[in-house]
């Protein structure tokens, strides 16, 4: 009974040990995932030019409220984050024509929703490192400038814009 | 042993990609914007009452020969608005002719009687839209009431319309 109890045991060991491991590192594996869900970002409103005439450049400041950019992202209190837009220098429109889209120095705004956060001026063009204090939610808005030759095909442009968020 | 270490090298591996994916996302919008041809809007003729006798009001309605008329070119088959500053009186030096009753009449072709819609002139933003080749046409009434006192003379004042998208 010994033997055989003892080589049943035996014999089921080392699947069971390793099963047992695999539920403990999945168990561990969990930590990083819960990372994964302090931080989040997401895409609110489209930088929005609407009408522009042939020959006239058109702006839009960061702090429009309707027709500029808007992304916001969460992450943690305390967490150090970096910011950096991918920008295009064209709107691509009808039968491949292109626009050309410049963005300012002062052209993005990273603005906590804390109840005493205020609103932070960046270059969207590099990378930009904040400390989250008073807000875990950060609303970030982008603005920028269309500049249409005389002669631009009218119709509609668009070129995308990606925001990136790296918890450091 | 030796499967419990590939396993756990293996999850180790794992557990570094995580992290990695953890400190970064994005998200993306897009930036968009419509060309359209400038607006360019031409005075073609004079709103003129002509001849007026004192005492005796006189009113040019848009279909008439002395309506006053615009003409305007834009973005084919595209929607603008119109607005406009009106007198409310026509001068003479120090002397004032009112005139008001104002009356209006857009279209797409230049015909100031059928085919068109008749509006109200003023400050507020009045629809309009442009012709399949981007033309338009206003044509502008009004009533001048001078007094049986009015002083003899030409007055004049300016209608001026604007045309926005």
């Amino acid at each position: 009974m010994r033997s055989s109890r003892r080589v049943a045991f035996s014999g089921r060991t080392s699947p069971l040990r390793i099963r047992l491991c695999i539920l403990a590192l999945l168990a561990l594996m969990g930590l990083p995932s819960l990372a994964v869900a302090q931080l989040t970002v997401k895409a609110d409103r489209d930088l929005r030019f609407q009408v522009v005439i042939q020959g006239v450049a058109k702006y839009v400041p960061p702090n429009d409220p309707v027709y500029s950019g808007e992304f916001e992202f969460t992450a943690a209190i305390g967490n150090q984050v970096q910011l950096g837009f991918t920008l295009p220098n064209n709107l691509a429109g009808p039968a491949g024509a292109t626009m050309p889209i410049a963005f300012g120095n002062n052209d993005a705004i990273a603005q906590g929703t804390g109840p005493t956060s205020v609103p932070v001026v960046f270059n969207p063009k590099g990378v930009s490192v904040f400390r989250l204090v008073t807000s875990n939610r950060i609303l970030v808005f982008i603005g920028g400038t269309v500049t249409p030759a005389a002669n631009q095909r009218t119709g509609a442009y668009t070129a995308p814009i990606v925001f990136t968020v790296t918890i450091l | 042993m030796h499967n419990l270490t590939k396993v756990a090298a293996l999850m180790g591996l794992a557990l570094g990609v995580t992290a990695t994916a953890a400190a970064q996302n994005n998200a993306s919008i897009n930036a968009t914007a419509v060309v359209q041809q400038p607006i360019a809007v031409s005075a073609t003729r004079t709103l003129d009452f002509q001849n007026i006798l004192p005492g005796v009001a006189k009113v040019i309605g848009v279909g008439a020969a002395t309506s006053g008329e615009f003409s305007v070119t834009g973005q084919a088959s595209t929607a603008a608005n119109m607005s406009f500053v009106l007198p409310v009186n026509l001068v003479n030096g120090g002397n004032n002719l009112p005139i008001g009753t104002w009356t209006g009449y857009w279209n797409t072709a230049n015909n100031a009687t059928a085919g068109g819609t008749a509006f109200t002139p003023s400050v507020a933003l009045t629809g309009m839209t442009f012709s399949g080749t981007g033309t338009a046409f206003v044509f502008v009434g009004a009533t001048v009431t001078p007094t049986v006192a009015q002083a003899a003379g030409t007055y004049t004042g300016t209608v001026q319309m604007t045309v926005t998208y």
